[in-house]
């Protein structure tokens, strides 16, 4: 019971409860391993992922990229270049008139401005041109402008303390891990995909076995399939046209031997006949040399025709640089030795046979270890790399256009063409959009960032984990939407959306971390020394002898290790030793008889406590040097005691819950299992307690749930803010509430509830509401709105302007809220069409005016701004903020604030998936109250209980009721009990009766109305529940008589535009098998659309009426003898115009009624 | 009917006043009176809250209807409040409800200079009527710290951050706003009767008597206290003729096992909540009847906690009072049977019922 919670006032009688659970735990005391959580979180912290992911791109990546485009050389004269020395990113800041203005990230969301850094570079550079050229070195030259991601190391906030936050503007409880882009804070979304650089074996279409690689280089990007189709094997590569058989692709590496080809997949007799097909048809083809094959495939009816002609090359080149740098690009060829390739080709295809034997060998698409999370970093660099790279080409043809003109005056600069907007603009641009429009990489993805979420905190926490999908979330697959049992402890089970993305859009579990991509060079000469035999060494028949396993680093075959378990364990020990990166993964794969190696990034893992033999290495004494403060999270990993494991090595290992668990063949045992849950489902009391979609629905309603969203949001100014006006920490609290920090930004109260029916209004989970709860502050809530207006400049010189207002005319009364300076001032109540803006915009904006200051009065038409909301709300201006914005107009921000108290229909939810909205609000005398005069605020009627089965809230009643009479917060976390960190039923229950209550939770109750006892003892309580942003006041909607659409005449739709209320075609037949035709009459015609027509009896066709003799006439016919006037439909008049506008002809045919 | 008599006279017996606290007696009466009673004591007994805010300065970090909201849940004493007049009645002001009648001025004034958060609290509205102030908690017996007593929070305020308004305070009920509830708990409880037969008492073992007893979550019963010291001890080893008492478990094991008689009795029965759980205990054990609970149909045990805004014991008579007001209603609504049958429904709620 080491945790030390924040709780400073625990009773007695919370000792006592502690000191039970203590003498109840068994005698061989296990180390409390929880403290490493809270500790794991502080070195890492909530969106470490996203933010280890951009530090690597701004302190590595990024220079990388510039070093492999390091030169800029002019192709028309090639002594004039430009190099790119060196590349660093610096202090977020702006250029406002030519100053350079420091920024900070609160400023950026107010002013509506990107939080960007410049990238600087030192260049090497030539100035003049035809032979008279001179070097020069140019420093700290911005070439553009790279958003910066809060609280990443580039950010001002990086490394600051709460007060230092606080100074600047920024919540402390903020996680940071996004971008501020135009003064929005926009995430972009960790995408989901399938691992690069690795073989996967899985059937296409029509069912034939394929072995696909997706290969990724700095320079190159393939997809490279080799599948089984009729029985021989074929390359699939979308520089060829066609597929080519893979026996003249092996000869065309100089694989000429087919020996050599059988002996490198394995000499098991069944492999060779496998590929005796495949073997036969390159005979048949009548390819026996490498320059045949290379010929064959440099044939026009293989090879695509390049886009561009590169002039004669020699033949066969083409072929053979497609197969060195496009085929299989991740296998690199070292001066036209293609040896490696052709092994890896071999073990692909021995891999694919091996699947066709035994489909048992198809690798899953879906396993997680098969999947890479791709991060922002990542994404940017992409992205930058592109507009890098496009600059760079631009600044070339800049200066070759200017080299091929014939005079210059002034001398040539090439630094001059570097300095350019287009990085800024395009990264900005991508951020704000989501749209990464990637052509060199072919990448057109939509929708790769969000908005984040400030509904709620914890729905912007979540908004951090949640991982994107690879597919499109219109398939109808079952596959990849199923939990995983590889997710286990990585992405969240419970934490999901219903509906189409169902299982699609996942969210990552608290302790996941996400690696980085890590320099490969040591590992593989390490490897080396560990005794892998090099490839060039093995003869092919020695590749698969059945004594030695492959050893593959990142999806690259090294060599073979003839004891493959030892050198696992050897590299393993170097890992906990902290020579080699943490975040290696080491997999021995006994039934693909490798050792898979990986250091790449994307790969999801976890920590998790070693143990020897069963026996945990974290003893009493290191947790106790935790707690002191001696040691951190990172010295646990630094001395092997924790070690972080990814999917696929998982596999390796026999995890124990708890170490009582542990047996001698356990390696390794779990810090805490509640980390198996995300966020958003940290926050539920007993989850483990509960039907399973429960879980998952009160993760998709605590995003909106209202409360606290930061500890500045009264300073913020986002597009619409809820807030509750007393939120509350949760009685029934579990450790990732207090990890997370809900416990300091809540968003709920805890209402005392008694689970009985009442009144009737209760029925479909609709609850019943104490008014005097309400009047004290129960579900009050603050909804903050913002209005913008903009004072625009125009291109001819003039601007809009902003007025006093008119105190007396017409209009004062509208204007009444304005202050002499045109605006609305804070403190006002705002009512429906109040102006709060008195604007005025120039009639002439386009064409140069004289005096664009001096216009006259009459040159201004009024565009004041009129505040609209529902009527007979007083709504307040809140605050008013005026500010320049990018293009430095005068912009006026407005946040008009609402405070509402819960109505009939609002809705509200519990932490277990049970959403209701208030059925009806009673008196507190006719509520029902117990003899101690407890009274509830609410009443749930139990018939939500037997369908939902979420025990787990009854527990929450229990817990809390136990936690208000004893005074001690109760904890509930997943799977807690063992540990200790829920609160067993036993223990509440003792509690209870200990002040007096029942043990089951029920009490003696009497009515309210009559003053008689009930005939049942009410489960009564106190349950935390949210308030949602769901309000009948922003949903309900009437309509008498009302706008109308202007071509046919109807109703308009939709409560925005005061619509009318659709009787739709269901309900038309409900009344037509009813019988009711009059009412189908007025519904249809009378309250829609009716419309006077004048037809013609003898044409059928409609005429028109003719004011001013007073008659209908036919336009066909010309007279108006045979004229009717009947009621249509406007709408039917409309389609009878439109037919006849394409050469139909309606007529009407009239008869007597 | 005509004539009919049902009249009775409910006698109260008043076992502890406190101010703030009252625990009484109703007897010979029944439910629908001790109910009346509850509720026009939350409902029904007017008291002063403030209703109306005018703030001039805001400058703190609760908005303005925040602060209205905190400012109307103070309690404010209203010992005037029954002879005060409902601003909705009064005739000394045009229904603006501003006037001496009906309403009390208050005023904030707080501006924080030190950088120090200054505390804003229910002792910084300055009241115009002595009478109507903010309730003082200080004086209360119940103040075992010694840190000063500072009244109600309102807001707190940073350095260079004021707050300025007026309030006025007007009568009302809690009917309309909890606010002016004068109640913080009233409840009330069947006095419940227990019988122990005594005969099936005697037959239970000791261990069982305690396992009964403690079958309670609530202290009901107890063991005899005259016998406390040795049922302290439990069971004593020993010889049957030297020791004496009555052998209780002597069937079992005769001559070694001793154990002193001792009684179970009611320590308190209004702890007893109606749990059953006794009863379900003694059904458990195979000796249904050995207790038994009835609540008594016509005697209430009323607990009453004010919020301070009246003494408990005015809640109580005021209660009263507002009661046989409205029971006079009622009676004069009997003569006026033919306005009952000229408009219906409607006639009640033209007497205001």
């Amino acid at each position: 019971m080491g945790y030390d919670s924040t709780m400073s006032n625990t009773t007695e009688d919370s000792n006592q409860g502690i000191d039970k659970q203590h003498l109840a735990s068994p005698i061989k005391n296990l180390v409390d391993k929880y403290q490493l959580v809270p500790e794991f979180l502080k070195v890492r912290g909530l969106v470490k992922q996203h933010l280890d992911s951009f530090n690597y791109f701004v302190r590595t990546e990024i220079k990388k990229i510039v070093r492999a485009n390091q030169e800029i050389r002019s192709t028309l004269d090639p002594n004039i270049y430009l190099r790119y020395r060196d590349v660093h990113i610096g202090e977020p800041s702006m250029v406002f008139d030519a100053v350079t203005e420091k920024l900070c990230p609160q400023k950026c969301r107010l002013s509506d401005r990107t939080y960007a850094a410049p990238i600087y570079v030192t260049i090497d550079y030539t100035t003049g041109s035809h032979g008279q050229t001179s070097v020069s070195t140019k420093k700290n030259v911005i070439i553009g402008r790279m958003p910066i991601m809060l609280r990443s190391s580039c950010c001002v906030l990086y490394g600051k303390d709460e007060d230092e936050l606080a100074r600047l503007g920024e919540c402390p409880l903020d996680p940071g891990g996004y971008f501020v882009i135009k003064g929005t804070e926009k995430v972009i979304l960790i995408q989901e995909q399938l691992s690069k650089n690795r073989i996967i074996i899985d059937t296409d279409k029509k069912g034939s076995v394929q072995a696909s690689v997706t290969s990724s280089t700095e320079k190159t990007k393939s997809k490279t399939i080799i599948k089984m189709e009729k029985e021989k094997v074929y390359l699939e590569l979308n520089m060829f046209k066609t597929k080519v058989p893979i026996m003249v692709v092996m000869k065309a590496m100089g694989m000429e031997s087919d020996q050599e080809v059988v002996q490198m997949i394995g000499r098991d007799p069944r492999f060779s006949a496998l590929l005796l097909p495949s073997i036969e048809e390159c005979a048949d083809l009548k390819l026996y040399t490498q320059h045949q094959a290379l010929e064959f495939l440099e044939s026009d009816k293989m090879l695509k025709m390049p886009s561009y002609s590169t002039g004669p090359v020699e033949k066969g080149a083409r072929a053979l640089s497609i197969l060195r740098d496009i085929f299989l690009a991740n296998v690199p060829v070292h001066q036209h030795n293609f040896r490696k390739k052709c092994i890896y080709v071999a073990v692909m295809m021995r891999r694919m046979m091996e699947a066709i034997l035994n489909k048992d060998a198809m690798d899953d698409k879906d396993y997680v270890g098969n999947k890479r999370l791709e991060l922002s970093g990542q994404l940017l660099s992409l992205l930058f790399e592109d507009l890098f790279k496009t600059m760079n080409d631009e600044a070339r043809r800049t200066i070759d256009t200017l080299l091929a003109r014939p005079s210059r005056s002034s001398r040539l600069d090439i630094s001059q063409y570097i300095v350019k907007d287009s990085i800024t603009m395009g990264l900005e641009r991508t951020l704000s959009t989501g749209n990464w429009d990637v052509k060199r990489f072919r990448m057109h993805r939509k929708g790769m960032t969000q908005v984040v979420a400030r509904l709620s905190y914890i729905g912007s926490l979540g908004h951090m984990t949640k991982i994107s999908p690879q597919f499109e979330k219109s398939r109808k697959v079952s596959g990849p939407r199923a939990l995983q049992p590889s997710q286990f402890g990585m992405l969240c089970p419970c934490d999901t959306p219903e509906g189409e993305a169902c299982g699609l859009v996942k969210n990552l579990a608290l302790m996941t971390h996400v690696t980085t991509d890590e320099d490969e060079r040591p590992i593989m000469s390490l490897c080396y020394c560990l005794g892998v035999e090099d490839l060039e060494q093995l003869s092919p028949e020695e590749l698969h002898m059945p004594t030695s396993y492959l050893i593959t680093l990142n999806g690259l075959i090294l060599g073979k290790h003839k004891s493959p378990q030892r050198f696992a364990n050897a590299m393993r020990r170097l890992r906990r030793a902290g020579k080699i990166g943490e975040f290696v993964s080491i997999f021995v794969n006994e039934k693909q008889r490798c050792v898979y190696i990986a250091s790449d990034g994307g790969r999801v893992c976890r920590p998790l406590v070693i143990a020897d033999k069963g026996v945990s290495r974290i003893k009493e004494h290191h947790m106790r040097e935790l707690r002191d403060g001696v040691r951190d999270f990172d010295s646990f990993l630094k001395d092997g005691l924790i070690e972080y494991l990814d999917v696929n090595e998982e596999n390796n290992t026999l995890i124990a819950l708890y170490e009582k668990e542990a047996t001698p063949e356990t390696t390794h045992i779990e810090i805490e299992p509640f980390t198996i849950l995300g966020v958003c489902a940290g926050l539920i009391p007993y989850p483990h307690h509960n039907q399973s979609p429960r879980n998952t629905y009160q993760c998709a309603m605590g995003k909106q749930a209202m409360g606290n969203i930061a500890y500045n949001q009264l300073n913020r100014m986002d597009g619409l803010l809820y807030l509750l006006v007393y939120p509350q920490r949760p009685l029934l609290t579990t450790r990732t509430i207090e990890l997370v920090g809900y416990d300091k930004l809540g968003a709920g109260q805890n209402a005392t509830v008694a689970v009985m029916s009442y009144s009737g209004y209760d029925i479909e989970d609709a609850i019943v509401m104490n008014k005097s709860s309400l009047d004290r502050g129960f579900g009050r809530c603050i909804v903050m709105k913002k209005y913008s207006a903009i004072c625009q400049k125009y291109e001819n010189g003039t601007s809009d302007r902003i007025i006093k207002p008119q105190r007396q005319g017409l209009e004062a009364d509208k204007m009444q809220i304005l202050d002499d300076d045109g605006m609305a001032a804070p403190g006002e109540t705002i009512r429906n069409h109040d102006i709060y803006i008195n604007k005025e915009s120039p009639t002439v904006t386009r064409t140069p005016v004289t005096s664009p200051m001096g216009l006259p009065d009459s040159a201004y038409k009024s565009s004041r701004q009129t505040y609209k909301g529902p009527e007979g709300e007083t709504a307040v201006v809140d605050r008013v903020a005026l500010y320049s914005d990018r293009n430095n107009n005068l912009s006026i921000k407005f946040m008009i604030r609402h405070t509402r108290r819960p109505e009939i229909g609002d809705k509200f939810s519990s932490r277990h998936g049970q959403k209701g909205v208030c059925g009806t609000i009673v008196q507190q005398e006719d509520f029902p109250f117990s003899e101690r005069g407890i009274c509830p605020d609410l009443i749930m009627n139990p018939h939500g209980f037997p369908s939902r089965m979420t025990v787990g809230k009854m527990i929450e009643l229990l817990g809390s009721k136990a936690g208000v009479s004893c005074g001690r917060f109760h904890y509930g976390s997943a799977f807690g009990e063992p540990s200790g960190h829920a609160d067993t039923v036993d223990a509440i229950s003792e509690t209870l009766v200990t002040h007096g209550f029942s043990y089951n939770g029920k009490d003696f109750i009497y009515s309210g109305i009559t003053g008689m006892p009930l005939q049942a003892y009410i489960f009564m309580g106190p349950i935390y529940y949210q308030k949602l942003k769901h309000m009948v006041l922003d949903k309900m909607h009437a309509r008498g008589s009302g706008p109308r659409v202007m071509m046919t005449r109807q109703p308009t739709e939709g409560r925005s535009r005061n619509g009318g209320l659709r009787v739709g075609e269901m309900e038309r037949d409900c009344l037509i098998a009813y019988g009711a035709s009059m009412l189908i009459y007025e519904r249809l015609m009378i309250s829609s659309d009716p419309f006077e027509v004048q037809v013609c009896r003898k044409c059928g066709l409609l005429g028109y009426y003719n004011y001013k003799l007073k008659t209908g006439i036919c336009s066909m016919c010309k007279n108006g003898e045979n004229i009717s006037t009947m009621k249509l439909p406007y709408a039917c008049k409309l389609l009878f115009q439109e037919l006849q506008s394409m050469n139909i002809v309606p007529r009407l045919k009239l008869a007597e009624a | 009917m005509e004539g009919v008599s049902y009249q009775r006279f409910p006698k109260i017996k008043i076992r502890e006043v406190k101010d703030d606290f009252m625990k009484f007696e109703l007897r010979e009466t029944d439910a629908s009176i001790a109910n009346a009673l509850r509720r026009i004591m939350i409902a029904e007994v007017p008291t002063i809250a403030i209703d109306l805010v005018e703030i001039e300065v805001n400058s703190s970090v609760l908005n303005d209807e925040f602060i209205s909201h905190r400012l109307g849940l103070v309690p404010l004493t209203s010992e005037r409040a029954m002879s005060m007049r409902f601003s909705r009645d009064c005739d000394a002001c045009d229904g603006d409800g501003q006037c001496e009648y009906c309403s009390v001025e208050f005023y904030l004034r707080v501006k924080c200079l030190s950088d120090q958060t200054l505390d804003v609290t229910s002792k910084d509205l300055l009241s115009s009527d002595h009478t109507v102030v903010p309730v003082d908690y200080s004086d209360t017996s119940s103040s075992f710290d010694n840190t000063p007593n500072k009244g109600i929070i309102i807001v707190k305020l940073r350095r260079g951050q004021e707050l300025r308004l007026r309030a006025i305070a007007r009568k009302g009920i809690g009917k309309d706003h909890a606010k002016w509830s004068p109640a913080a708990t009233v409840t009330f409880m069947y006095e419940p009767e227990i019988y122990i037969n005594e005969d099936m008492m005697e037959s239970l073992t000791l261990e069982e008597k305690t396992e009964l007893v403690e079958s309670s979550p609530t202290k009901v019963f107890g063991i005899d206290p005259e016998n406390k010291q040795e049922t302290g001890k439990c069971m004593i080893v020993g010889n049957p003729s030297t020791s004496p008492g009555i052998p209780l478990c002597g069937s079992r094991w005769p001559n070694t096992i001793w154990v002193y008689a001792s009684m179970v009795i009611v320590v308190d029965p209004e702890a007893y909540t109606y749990d059953d759980e006794v009863l379900k205990k003694a059904e458990a054990m195979g000796k249904p009847g050995v207790v038994e609970i009835h609540a008594k149909e016509d005697s209430f045990i009323f607990t009453v906690e004010t919020t301070g805004a009246v003494k408990a014991s005015q809640l109580v008579l005021n209660a009263i009072e507002v009661l046989k007001q409205k029971l006079d209603a009622v009676r004069l609504s009997d003569d006026t049977v033919e306005a009952d049958d000229q408009f219906g429904e409607l006639g009640a709620h033209m007497r205001g019922g």
